[in-house]
């Protein structure tokens, strides 16, 4: 390496140090602080210039790592030695993680903690599964996809608090209630492609989210809505004492009552869906449509004058993929057993879009992988509270750095015609 | 030889501009019709009519069937390759890149197989009917194939072909969904002597052996004298000339088309 390749980079990584004090210095330098009355500033220049530091240093290490021209670190050599063995083993991967995700309750080290991480990270992989098929397969980068997930949510808690109906009818519904907006959607937007239809996809997601704070007489506004049914064990409920002519489940099994066995079952519950989700897709890919979904990705003019009909194809993946949307609100809702317009910001939306883009458009494994690390590095750092989404950030900046197409980024073609070679 | 397509007095206006003025051909089945003309002439907007995806200003065209006609004003976007089987290539390439040969194949039968599927029904359930119906695709994509010489590259995506390879993918992708009217745009664009030659013997193949009419446009001459039955040559949107390859090729009219008139 030349000398004039190192004061370059020093000189870059300067100019870094320079933006991170400008952004640094007013979000982490002054801080507030309510000391008996009124608000004091505390300056804590201290810390900034130890963030400021860190980024000149990273800065210059990159530098001076591409200009050597080799981008062989240890992370990218550990995750393209990880995506070689999942690429050809994928099936063993499969197995393995699933047969895991089944005994992961029972295992020594899992608590209550454990238990609700995992379930949030199963409920970001099925919607990840389930936006898979609208932005992976289809290629309509949806960036609404929440509204679904609200509607699927409203829905259920809706029907559920005014009808009585069980988790088991009132789920389909969702599904149905959330499909049907995906062909709302649809079909304004069935002639934008790219940034045009981000952008209106986008507007759906907050209107909905508008509409459930305005509608006061339905959705009860801001304040949520409160009781939401908790799902059953096949009509045995999760409660410490049952009411009059009821059995418990703890009753009829003759266990000793604990709130780790409804837990348990949500765990459960939401693994299924999810599996239900990923086999779904994995078949549909395999059919007809499914190639359509990919060939329109691909090129919506020759899928034309092949006579393959554009908005069919369009609406049945917004409506399969709100649907699956729609299935992981209610599973959300009974969860919770509270919903608010609170719980389905943009973010959320740009979440199951990182988990998708990050994992490689169109990869089943790729939506595991990255849910796991986006959501649980960003768990992690639960303890720094606001600034866990730093981790969150950093998290998605490694993948982008080292892994640019995807954790995952290869697609095996649906049908063969001369068998697997290997 | 009976009439498969004719187009009358279609006029196609792009506000002022008038690209294509009351032009008026026929093509015949079993037979390659091409559109030859200086760039601008308009050839891209009549194949661009033909196929629906603009709506000409005036003038008719017509398919024949049998005793009956069907006019192609009437089927736009998706309909006119699915009901009216009038099938097309693209002068850049239009190849679905990250999906593999056979799948590109596959796509170009889907109306069928979505029928065959139940629309998804039966192929979720994994029936038996669906799955033959599948094979029966496959072994047709196969059929086309062998003719090019691609079986070995089947399972390969088709953006990592050759170029050569490309153009004639996209071609026997359109003879997948059994077209009656075939119109190419350029097919012997980029490729070089040997790959026109097996271009030439390709076209002949499906013209003697498909119940196929073909509709070339072409800027190759070698490719156009050689194979062509009727040649229409278009200049400013107006056709100038029409009749056999021999003829176009002593025309004065063309001559001075392509090289200007001496002053």
């Amino acid at each position: 390496m030349e000398k004039k390749d190192i004061i370059q980079s020093f000189k870059d990584s300067l100019f870094t140090g320079l933006i991170a004090l400008a952004l640094f210095g007013p979000i982490v330098g002054l801080r507030t602080a309510s000391k008996g009355e009124g608000l004091f500033i505390t300056p804590q220049w201290g810390v900034v210039f130890l963030l400021v530091g860190l980024c000149i240093v990273g800065r210059f290490l990159i530098n001076l790592n591409s200009a050597r021209k080799t981008e062989i670190t240890f992370f990218s050599k550990f995750t393209s030695k990880f995506s070689a063995i999942t690429e050809d083993k994928a099936k063993h991967f499969a197995i393995t993680a699933i047969l895991f995700a089944v005994v992961f309750p029972f295992l020594p080290f899992t608590d209550r903690y454990f238990m609700d991480v995992a379930i949030m990270i199963l409920t970001y992989i099925m919607l990840g599964w389930g936006l898979n098929i609208v932005v992976g397969l289809a290629g309509l980068l949806d960036l609404g996809y929440v509204a679904f997930y609200a509607v699927g949510a409203y829905s259920y808690a809706l029907i559920a608090t005014t009808f009585g109906w069980s988790f088991w009818i009132c789920l389909p519904l969702a599904g149905v209630f959330a499909a049907f907006f995906g062909i709302l959607l649809g079909f304004p937007v069935l002639r934008l492609r790219g940034d045009y239809l981000a952008i209106v996809t986008l507007g759906f997601g907050e209107i909905i989210r508008i509409i459930l704070i305005n509608w006061y007489e339905v959705t009860n506004g801001p304040d949520g809505i409160t009781g939401i049914p908790r799902p059953s064990f096949f009509g045995l409920p999760f409660k410490r004492s049952p009411d009059e002519g009821e059995t418990s489940f703890h009753l009829f099994f003759n266990l000793e009552y604990s709130t780790m066995h409804r837990i348990i079952f949500l765990y459960y519950l939401i693994l299924v869906l999810a599996l239900i989700t990923n086999y779904f897709t994995l078949k549909i890919r395999k059919l007809p449509v499914g190639r359509a979904w990919e060939a329109l990705r691909e090129d919506e003019i020759a899928c034309k004058s092949l006579g393959v009909n554009p908005t069919n194809t369009k609406l049945t993946a917004f409506a399969i993929g709100a649907m699956f949307g729609g299935f992981a609100g209610s599973f959300f809702a009974t969860r919770q057993a509270f919903i608010s317009p609170e719980s389905f910001t943009f973010i959320e939306s740009a979440i199951i879009v990182a988990i998708v883009v990050l994992g490689g458009m169109g990869s089943q494994t790729g939506v595991v992988l990255a849910s796991i690390f986006l959501i649980g590095i960003t768990e992690m750092f639960r303890d720094l509270e606001q600034y866990r989404m730093i981790a969150f950030g950093g998290a998605m900046v490694l993948i982008m750095v080292f892994k640019p197409k995807g954790i995952l980024a290869n697609r095996k073609p649906t049908i063969l015609m001369h068998g697997d070679k290997k | 030889m009976s009439n498969l397509l004719s187009v009358e007095n279609l006029t196609m206006q792009f506000g002022g501009l008038t690209a294509i003025d009351d032009l008026s051909f026929d093509a015949k089945n079993n037979q390659i019709t091409s559109i030859i003309g200086p760039n601008g002439a308009g050839k891209t907007t009549v194949f661009n009519c033909l196929t629906g995806f603009y709506k000409p200003t005036n003038g008719q065209m017509f398919l024949h069937k049998e005793d009956s006609k069907i006019s192609l004003r009437k089927y736009t976007d998706f309909k006119i390759a699915y009901v009216a089987k009038v099938a097309r290539t693209f002068q850049n390439i239009r190849l679905f890149p990250a999906m593999s040969v056979l799948e590109n194949l596959l796509v170009a039968q889907h109306n069928e197989l979505m029928v065959a599927s139940g629309y998804s029904l039966f192929g979720l359930l994994n029936l038996k009917t669906y799955r033959d119906k599948e094979q029966l695709a496959v072994d047709k994509a196969k059929y086309w194939l062998d003719i090019i010489g691609l079986t070995h590259r089947a399972d390969d995506n088709a953006g990592d072909l050759p170029y050569g390879d490309q153009r004639k993918l996209e071609i026997v992708r359109a003879m997948c969904i059994e077209p009656r009217l075939l119109c190419l745009d350029e097919p012997a664009a980029g490729l070089n002597p040997k790959e026109s030659a097996e271009l030439n013997k390709l076209l002949k193949f499906i013209k003697t052996e498909k119940q196929t009419g073909i509709l070339l446009i072409e800027h190759d001459m070698s490719v156009v004298m050689g194979i062509s039955d009727h040649v229409v040559v278009l200049n400013y949107g107006k056709k100038i000339f029409e009749g056999t390859a021999d003829q176009t090729k002593n025309s004065k009219e063309v001559i001075e088309a392509y090289l200007g008139v001496d002053e």
